[in-house]
């Protein structure tokens, strides 16, 4: 027999072999106890001598290959049965088995998405005590004292000590750190901060804020504009617009309030930025020359920039959450949204 | 704060329509909230800040209208009758010039009080101010137009000849115009006659001296009074009112005279009378004030490029004079300024008029110092081990309800830090743990039917640490209830218990390197202390029943852990040692016992590792069973030993003597069999 004619037959014919039935029946006539190989194997004690050895390495290369041939089509077939059939074997149309992960709650998500991006424009996150001194929470901030700027600023004093009070802003740890610190510094502070308003759907007596300032020999407003701008783009996206409208801060001089065109309605007025197109996310502007005067830095020699703004409200416009609320009440199928 | 497009109109000749208008104002720091057409006029809302009161009048958005748009401000005569220089009979008398730096009156006898015509009831009703009679709208009108707050009196009702600008007494009281009867204190100023208060100065005026369809002969208040002395007053009257909200803020002194001269004219055209008397008590004039303003060191604040002539014309558009040399100008700051007093308040100003859309975008030179290692990244980590454990971190209130302490087993009230000013019950105190909020908010989720609840909180406690108020960070965890996992062969459940919490912590010391921890029996019931280079920096809790009811939690255990992460934090060393990997394999042997069940794995584990050789490298539970093959008071315990040399392979013949003994000393110790 010619093992050449042999193995071209093997390989027109392995083709047509499309089911585990017919491969049995491939391997039975070739492989079987009576089988084409077996013929084979039995032909060489006939042979003479000389040509026993070559032709018995021949057939065995051929089972070798007839081996091979059936175990690559047992593969594809079995391949095929998983994409097609189920019960025997995975049903892969089941659910995974794996450790459910737990999630950070959005507003530590939002909050150190945020630290992150100013982390890498060379800011440092510095944290700061929640029960503040009257001095670091106001005075320090150029304050005053009975004046209806503090208004805005309510705040919880402590009853055993009323010069004590939990801090109404982040922008205390501006004190703390420059008392601390020479410039230049740049400092981003994540922190809870408390004011006595009544609980509603957009108010709560706790929330987030983040503070971020920059103090150097030449810090300017345009820096201000060009760093909050790669904020707002990296947090929002690199479509959204951005204005600076002034408005006043006690602690900082020319003041800014800063908007973004609406996520929403991309600027056309919707309900969500009250038909306005803009939605307010933060307050900033240059550190008030008194500021640094009540942490002994030269007014002449130094500059800088201050912004803060409220997580919750960020969250709740990057979510689309209707209600403050829901961040404190914690449910956990409001958790494992985010 | 409501001011209209036509009645700016009468100040500045305006050619941008009300929309752009809009826009225009709030990129100058009036942002107008809303623009509503009403009656074929425009109704601008503005929200001015505290620092503007000079803007809390339609001639003082007028003002900023014309600088914006390049317009001149119209400026009205006021026509000044003679008789107003005749003394009145009333005299005028101020206490303390500090409380009223500044009182007119003006005496309009003989007056006909009846309705206001059309226009002027009309333009009170569009800034939202009701109407009420001819003479008491005239004060409205003049006080939404120049922001002078003015007040009538029934000068018939008034007794005796004198007003007295002074504090109340104690126990005097005044029944507003609104008909509340409001007692004084020594905080408040007031106005009076010879007899009683007549007027709660600036804030609202008394009901039995106001203005009637019956009033014949007027007194016409104009003033000024101190801003924190109002705002006392306001606080305590409880009332605000359209005047108390511009005296807070701050009134022109210089004006004062003009808008009273321009009521009194009113009244005279709408109301008839002739203006019989006028007084002036305390101060004329307010102080000059000027400013010096180095050009230079405006571009280098703003990062701008405004040329002087630019800055030079903002300024002269804003109401101030400039004047000096080339590079440095000498501002004179008009009297309705209160807010500027230093050149970097020009600076905003000549950055608002220019636009702060036309300063540039910069990047800052960046002088990084940073902090590496900072106790904010070790706090991310920790929270990143606990979510990838499965929990959900939560945000829960740092005050709360003091009675919850007597619940939850914590220390009496005395050291608690209580708040002053609690709007609620659930804002008494600053919370001393995490504890009771974090189970709230399991009971919370467990009556949403959440059949388990994994949850954790980094956030501070706050206490007492020698008398003086204290905050530390901590980590509280919760586990209640049971999670039922699908695996390939069927549900397994995993209820909470102190295991999985102590698993937990374990896996958070682990990570962190903290090796020398351990977890011990407190003595108070249901309590485990745990430990951390044997200083305790928390515990572990079973919580017992009165919390348990107080939650409203039924039918579940609720584990609870709380430790400091600050003193946790303190013992973190971040450096790791690399170990040799073992050249030669090790061989593994388990001992299976059965112990009495009081036994604890601690001290089996103890006791194999005192008497393993120290060819012994490693011995661990791995399995733990009690059933129906193990006698009732008797659990099976699985120990898995690890045998090993660093210089050669061990043979079985090596191991058998030291594992029989270790077999032995157990059984000696503990009376173990092997099962």
């Amino acid at each position: 027999m010619d093992i050449e004619a042999i193995k071209t037959q093997i390989e027109s014919e392995i083709q047509g072999v499309n089911s585990p039935q017919g491969l049995e029946e491939f391997r039975v006539k070739y492989m079987g106890r009576k089988g084409v190989l077996a013929q084979l194997t039995g032909v060489i004690p006939t042979l003479p001598v000389q040509e026993r050895a070559s032709f018995g390495q021949q057939v065995n290369a051929l089972k070798e290959k007839i081996l091979l041939i059936i175990k690559e089509k047992q593969g594809s077939l079995s391949g095929e049965k998983l994409m097609t059939q189920k019960g025997s074997g995975c049903d892969i149309t089941m659910p995974g088995i794996a450790r459910e992960l737990g999630r950070l709650h959005p507003i530590s998500q939002v909050m150190d998405e945020i630290c992150t991006i100013f982390s890498r424009m060379g800011f440092s996150i510095v944290e700061g005590p929640e029960i503040e001194t009257e001095f670091n929470n106001f005075t320090g901030l150029n304050i005053p004292l009975d004046h209806p700027s503090r208004d805005a600023f309510d705040t919880f004093y402590l009853k055993s000590n009323s010069k004590l009070l939990l801090r109404s802003h982040t922008s205390p740890v501006q004190i703390r750190v420059m008392k601390s610190e020479k410039p230049p510094l740049a400092a981003i502070v994540p922190g809870k901060v408390y004011r006595p308003d009544a609980t509603d759907a957009s108010h709560s007596f706790m929330f987030h804020q983040v503070e971020g300032f920059m103090v150097d020999e030449e810090i300017t407003f345009s820096d201000l504009k060009g760093t909050l701008g790669l904020f707002a783009k990296a947090v929002f996206g690199k479509d959204i617009k951005m204005r600076f409208r002034p408005h006043f801060f006690p602690f900082t001089e020319p003041s800014a309030e800063v908007d973004i065109s609406c996520i929403i309605c991309k600027g056309k007025g919707c309900s969500v930025c009250g038909r306005k197109g803009w939605l307010e996310i933060l307050g900033s502007g240059m550190i008030h020359p008194n500021v640094f005067k009540h942490v002994g830095y030269d007014t002449k020699k130094y500059s800088g920039f201050a912004f803060g703004m409220g997580i919750e409200r960020i969250a709740m416009l990057k979510y689309g959450i209707d209600d403050i609320r829901l961040f404190f009440e914690n449910d956990l199928r409001f958790l494992k949204q985010f | 704060m409501k001011v209209t497009y036509n009645w700016l109109k009468d100040f500045v000749d305006i050619k941008v329509a009300p929309g752009a208008l809009a826009d225009k104002l709030t990129m100058a720091g009036l942002e107008v909230t809303s623009v509503e057409e009403r009656g074929g006029d425009f109704v601008f809302e503005i929200e001015i800040t505290s620092n503007r009161p000079d803007w809390l009048s339609v001639a003082g958005v007028a003002r900023e209208v014309a600088a914006i748009t390049g317009k001149k401000l119209i400026e009205k005569s006021h026509k000044v009758t003679k008789s107003q220089n005749h003394k009145a009979e009333v005299k005028i008398e101020i206490e303390n010039k500090k409380d009223c730096p500044l009182y007119t009156a003006k005496i309009i006898k003989n007056v006909k009080v009846g309705v206001s015509p059309e226009w002027l009831k009309k333009r009170l009703e569009l800034v939202g101010c009701r109407s009420v009679n001819n003479v008491v709208d005239i004060t409205n009108y003049i006080l939404f137009e120049t922001g002078e707050p003015l007040h009538a009196f029934d000068l018939d009702k008034l007794q005796g000849n004198a007003v007295i600008v002074r504090r109340a007494k104690h126990g005097e009281k005044i029944t507003t115009i609104d008909a509340q009867e409001r007692p004084l204190n020594t905080g408040i100023l007031i106005i009076a006659d010879e007899r009683k208060p007549i007027a709660i100065a600036g804030v609202m005026g008394g009901r039995e001296t106001e203005v009637t369809e019956t009033t014949r002969n007027i007194l016409l208040e104009a003033a000024v009074f101190n801003p924190a002395v109002v705002r006392r007053g306001r606080r305590s009257a409880g009332i605000q009112s359209e005047s108390s909200y511009r005296f807070e803020r701050g009134v022109d002194l210089e004006k004062v005279t003009c808008a009273s001269s321009e009521a009194a004219g009113l009244i005279l055209g709408l109301a008839g009378g002739d203006l019989t008397g006028a007084r002036t008590a305390g101060l004329a004039k307010s102080k000059k004030r000027t400013v010096k303003l180095d050009l230079f060191s405006v571009n280098k604040i703003l990062g701008a490029n405004i040329n002087a002539a630019r800055m030079k014309s903002i300024l002269k558009s804003l109401g101030f004079k400039t004047s000096g040399a080339r590079n440095v100008f000498t501002v004179k700051v008009p009297h309705f300024r209160f807010d500027v007093n230093s050149p970097v308040d020009l600076v905003e100003e000549i950055a608002r008029v220019h636009g702060y859309e036309n300063i540039a975008m910069t990047l800052p030179r960046v002088k990084p110092k940073p902090r590496l290692g900072e106790q904010p990244d070790k706090v991310a980590l920790i929270k990143d081990i606990l979510t990838g454990l499965g929990l959900n971190e939560v945000i829960t209130y740092s005050l709360m309800d003091k009675s919850l302490l007597r619940e939850f087993g914590m220390y009496a009230g005395a050291e608690a830090l209580e708040v002053l000013n609690p709007l609620s019950a659930e804002q008494e105190i600053l919370r001393p743990a995490l504890i009771p909020g974090v189970s709230a908010c399991v009971a919370r989720n467990l009556n949403q039917k959440q059949d388990y609840v994994n949850i954790f909180e980094v956030a501070k406690a706050f206490g007492l640490s020698g008398g003086v108020p204290s905050e530390e960070l901590r980590l509280c965890i919760a586990l209640c209830g049971t999670k039922s996992m699908l695996l390939d062969r069927g549900v397994v459940k995993d209820t909470a218990g102190f295991l999985q919490l102590k698993g937990i912590i374990e896996t958070v010391f682990e990570r962190l390197g903290l090796k020398a921890h351990d977890f011990r029996p407190s003595e108070r019931p249901s309590v485990i202390d745990i430990l951390l280079a044997q200083e305790k920096i928390g515990m572990m809790q079973k919580l017992d029943q009165p919390a348990l009811a107080r939650m409203d939690i039924k039918n579940k255990d609720l584990f609870v852990a709380e430790l400091s992460l600050e003193r946790l934090l303190f013992y973190y060393k971040p450096e790791k040692k690399f170990s040799r990997l073992p050249a030669y394999p090790g061989i593994s042997r388990d001992i299976s016992l059965v112990i009495k069940e009081e036994i604890t794995a601690g001290q089996i584990l103890e006791t194999v590792k005192e008497e393993g050789s120290v060819l012994l490298r490693q011995a661990r539970i791995s399995d733990c069973y009690q059933g129906k093959q193990i006698p009732a008071g008797f659990k099976g315990l699985t120990i898995s030993c690890l045998y090993r040399s660093d210089e050669r392979t061990l043979t079985e013949e090596e191991i058998e003597p030291l594992h029989s003994a270790v077999f032995k000393r157990l059984y000696e110790k503990f009376g173990a069999q092997i099962r």
